[in-house]
């Protein structure tokens, strides 16, 4: 075996060996799932039931009822139970006062005097902040019944047919180019982050690893009789490779009991029962097989699939396993040019800034490009090798198909990351014989002018 | 035939001289002490001669032929500063040093055996590095310094952190290894192994050579014709006897006997000392006051410190 495969088995047996990668493999994927169940079953098991009252005072949304006694909806089909909300509303024509709610069952009390009829702003009291799906459902029912009022009141029209003349336009993005289809891009942009996620996760995660690493070898004092046996570049890719193949398990095993996990939980929940209500936001607890049969025609779940087949997925994955890598070799050599420079890990700090703000500015701009797809930031970022791993893969789940700048951007970041092992070698193969004291931007400069 | 030869080395480090034109010659089966003070470039010399880094100008020959990658598997090296892998076994991590120097994962395992078995550390094998002890961890890094029988071997300060039976163990080995053919460079501020070790030195200070040959020229050459006589008698009847050529330095008394210290003077010899003082004094011994290398090396740092400044 040569040396650098040497050095690449012991990096990566070591590591693999470990009880905490061991723990890592396991616990990611059930943690990651209990934690996404636990997410949708709260979602689900809110048992909270809001009473909601409403002070009416310009008897614009109530009236009595047929007893005379008790306040009721003004319009019909209005301010009714709301089953996935549990959001149930009272009324009453003058205050209570805030002593008088604090005491009541209610735990949502809403004012409405003449000037809310006429825009101004209502007063909304709490007990406990409830979710913004609460919030806005109590404020739709509460606009439409204000909009009703107002068109019985001003406009000699019927409700429906006012309903029928006002308009609401949504737009369909059609790109010229596919005429006959519905443009998702900013969809497909989202499955881009995921993959943009993984990539600065990984490149961090492992990138520090080989960081630590370095300097382990340094501390212990080792790397002095490891380099009289190998050439410090072979010491230095040997780890790069070992610590990136670790990287590449630990994802793959992480798939495969992603997969594992998610098909056992489905099973057990019956069908395609999670990801329906998940789609549903969890506003739903049981689902209807034929809401379900009529979700699956027109729903969210149609949409998923549809945008699922809009995505280039050879060239995504192929793009992301090329970024993925060519990302993370560009990085991890200069999270080992940074260990070899210092002598423990507090005196990291300033050399990552470097480092990590190019990864986060790559999301920024990647921000930018959901907003601006065909932005002059995007095209450029996409191309500079330091961002372009994070934002190539939200540009190419947009477009979904290689473009020129693609392939600039791919052959930028291969002689970067050739460009940056070389500099990182130089600077590691000075550093890791250097104790002491911390080193300067200037002194790392001079050791990568030192002659080999 | 000469293991390592050095010609004019020079290295240079940001604007101060590392190496000024050094220049050592160690032969075949010898062992070779490369002295001098912190901080004179021996270290750096060291690292040179493994590749580590490499100088600015000058060439080393190694058994002949001009230095080069291949010869790293044909050298042992134990830098001053050495550890080891905390988190590793202690079998593991040997085999993996081993394999990094060229041996074959069989071969390894069986030179380490054997090793192991010497040093009575087979139950060491699967324990973590972290629990042994300092002594032990030196141990193992001598056993995975030599394991694959270098032809060269470079020792920065052995001996630092054994204690006196370690030590001895070590210095054993170093003595078995050089009768086996193995030709040793040993860096030390030990002055006592540099005595017992060595054939041939190189005394190195501010980045230059200062004093090299074999052990025994350099004494000569540092002699002060000084003399050590045991005597009977009084120190009175011996200064007086002594003459106008001859100066005592120094003069004790030991129970029963005198000892002095006497320098012969320019065109002087024993012979003369003795018949001046015969008829005085009556003397029990006489040798000659040979310079220790502790007194050498200073002597030589200090002249050439002063001729500097």
């Amino acid at each position: 075996m040569n040396k650098i495969g040497l050095i690449i088995r012991r990096e990566y047996l070591t590591r693999v060996k470990k009880k905490s990668f061991i723990i890592m493999t396991f616990l990611g994927p059930l943690l990651f799932g209990a934690l996404m169940f636990g997410a949708i079953s709260f979602a689900l098991n809110d048992e909270t039931n809001y009473e909601v009252l409403i002070v009416d005072k310009a008897g614009a949304v109530s009236q009595f009822d047929s007893t005379g006694k008790y306040f009721e909806s003004r319009f019909e089909k209005r301010f009714e139970y709301n089953q996935s909300q549990r959001i149930k509303y009272s009324f009453l024509d003058q205050e209570i006062g805030t002593d008088a709610f604090k005491e009541s069952p209610y735990n949502i009390m809403i004012e409405m005097d003449d000037a809310v009829v006429n825009n101004s702003p209502c007063t909304f009291y709490f007990k406990r902040l409830p979710s913004g799906q609460v919030s806005s459902a109590i404020k739709t029912e509460i606009e439409n019944a204000i909009e009703e009022f107002r068109v019985g009141k001003n406009l000699n029209i019927e409700y429906s047919e006012y309903q029928r003349i006002k308009v609401d336009i949504d737009f369909k993005e059609v790109n010229i180019e596919k005429l006959g289809k519905v443009d998702r891009t900013q969809e497909k942009a989202v499955v881009g982050f995921v993959f943009a996620v993984f990539i600065y996760l990984f490149i961090f995660l492992y990138g520090v690893q080989v960081m630590r690493g370095v300097i382990e070898e340094k501390t212990n004092r080792i790397v002095e009789v490891i380099i009289s046996s190998v050439k410090p570049f072979q010491l230095m890719m040997g780890k790069v490779i070992g610590i990136g193949l670790v990287g590449l398990t630990q994802f793959v095993l992480w798939m495969v009991l992603s997969t594992v996990i998610f098909t056992v939980v489905q099973a057990s929940m019956g069908g395609d029962a999670l990801p329906a209500q998940v789609i549903e936001q969890g506003g739903v607890r049981t689902i209807q097989p034929e809401v379900m049969a009529q979700m699956q025609k027109s729903g969210p779940m149609q949409e998923i699939l549809q945008l699922a087949s809009e995505i280039n997925w050879p060239l995504q994955i192929g793009l992301f396993i090329f970024y993925f890598i060519g990302g993370y070799l560009l990085y991890a050599s200069l999270f080992a040019a940074i260990g070899a420079a210092v002598d423990n890990e507090t005196d990291t700090q300033q050399f990552m800034a470097p480092i990590t703000i190019p990864l986060i500015f790559g999301f920024v701009v990647s921000e930018f490009l959901i907003a601006n797809p065909e932005g002059a930031a995007g095209q450029i970022f996409s191309m500079v090798p330091l961002t372009s791993p994070v934002v190539m893969m939200v540009k190419v789940a947009m477009t979904g198909h290689i473009t020129w700048y693609m392939i600039v951007s791919m052959l930028l970041l291969v002689a970067t990351f050739i460009f940056t092992v070389w500099l990182a070698a130089r600077i590691y193969r000075v550093g890791i014989l250097m104790y002491g004291k911390k080193p300067t931007y200037k002194e790392l400069w001079k050791w990568m002018r030192y002659k080999a | 035939m000469n293991a390592l030869e050095a010609k004019n080395i020079i290295k240079n480090y940001s604007g101060h001289y590392a190496l000024k034109d050094v220049s050592i010659t160690v032969p075949e089966q010898t062992v070779f002490g490369l002295l001098g003070p912190n901080g004179a470039g021996k270290t750096t010399l060291i690292r040179i001669i493994n590749q580590i880094t490499g100088p600015d100008s000058g060439e080393v020959q190694f058994f002949g032929q001009k230095l080069s990658p291949e010869h790293t598997s044909a050298i042992g090296y134990l830098p001053e500063e050495r550890g080891l892998y905390k988190k590793m076994k202690v079998g593991e991590q040997c085999l993996y040093l081993a394999q990094l120097k060229g041996l074959s994962y069989n071969d390894a395992r069986k030179r380490l055996h054997e090793w192991f078995k010497r040093f009575d550390i087979l139950g060491w094998w699967d324990k973590k590095v972290e629990e042994l002890s300092k002594g032990m961890a030196q141990k193992i890094q001598f056993i995975t310094t030599v394991i694959h029988e270098p032809k060269l071997l470079i020792l920065d300060e052995p001996f630092s952190g054994f204690d006196p039976i370690n030590a001895e163990l070590i210095r054993s080995e170093m003595l078995r290894l050089k009768e086996s053919g193995t030709t040793i460079i040993l860096s030390t501020h030990d002055m006592g192994s540099v005595e017992e070790l060595c054939d041939n030195i190189a005394l190195v200070n501010r980045a230059e050579v200062i004093l090299s040959g074999a052990v025994k020229e350099i004494k000569n050459q540092f002699r002060t014709r000084t003399y050590e006589l045991q005597y009977k008698g009084t120190a009175l009847d011996l200064t007086i006897s002594l003459g106008a050529f001859f100066e005592l330095v120094d003069s004790t008394k030991e129970d029963d006997h005198m000892i002095a210290q006497i320098k012969l003077g320019e065109d002087k010899n024993l012979n003369q000392l003795l018949s001046n003082v015969l008829g005085s004094v009556e003397i029990i011994s006489v040798h000659e006051v040979l310079p220790s290398m502790n007194d050498i090396f200073i002597e030589a740092v200090n002249n050439f410190n002063n001729a500097q400044s």
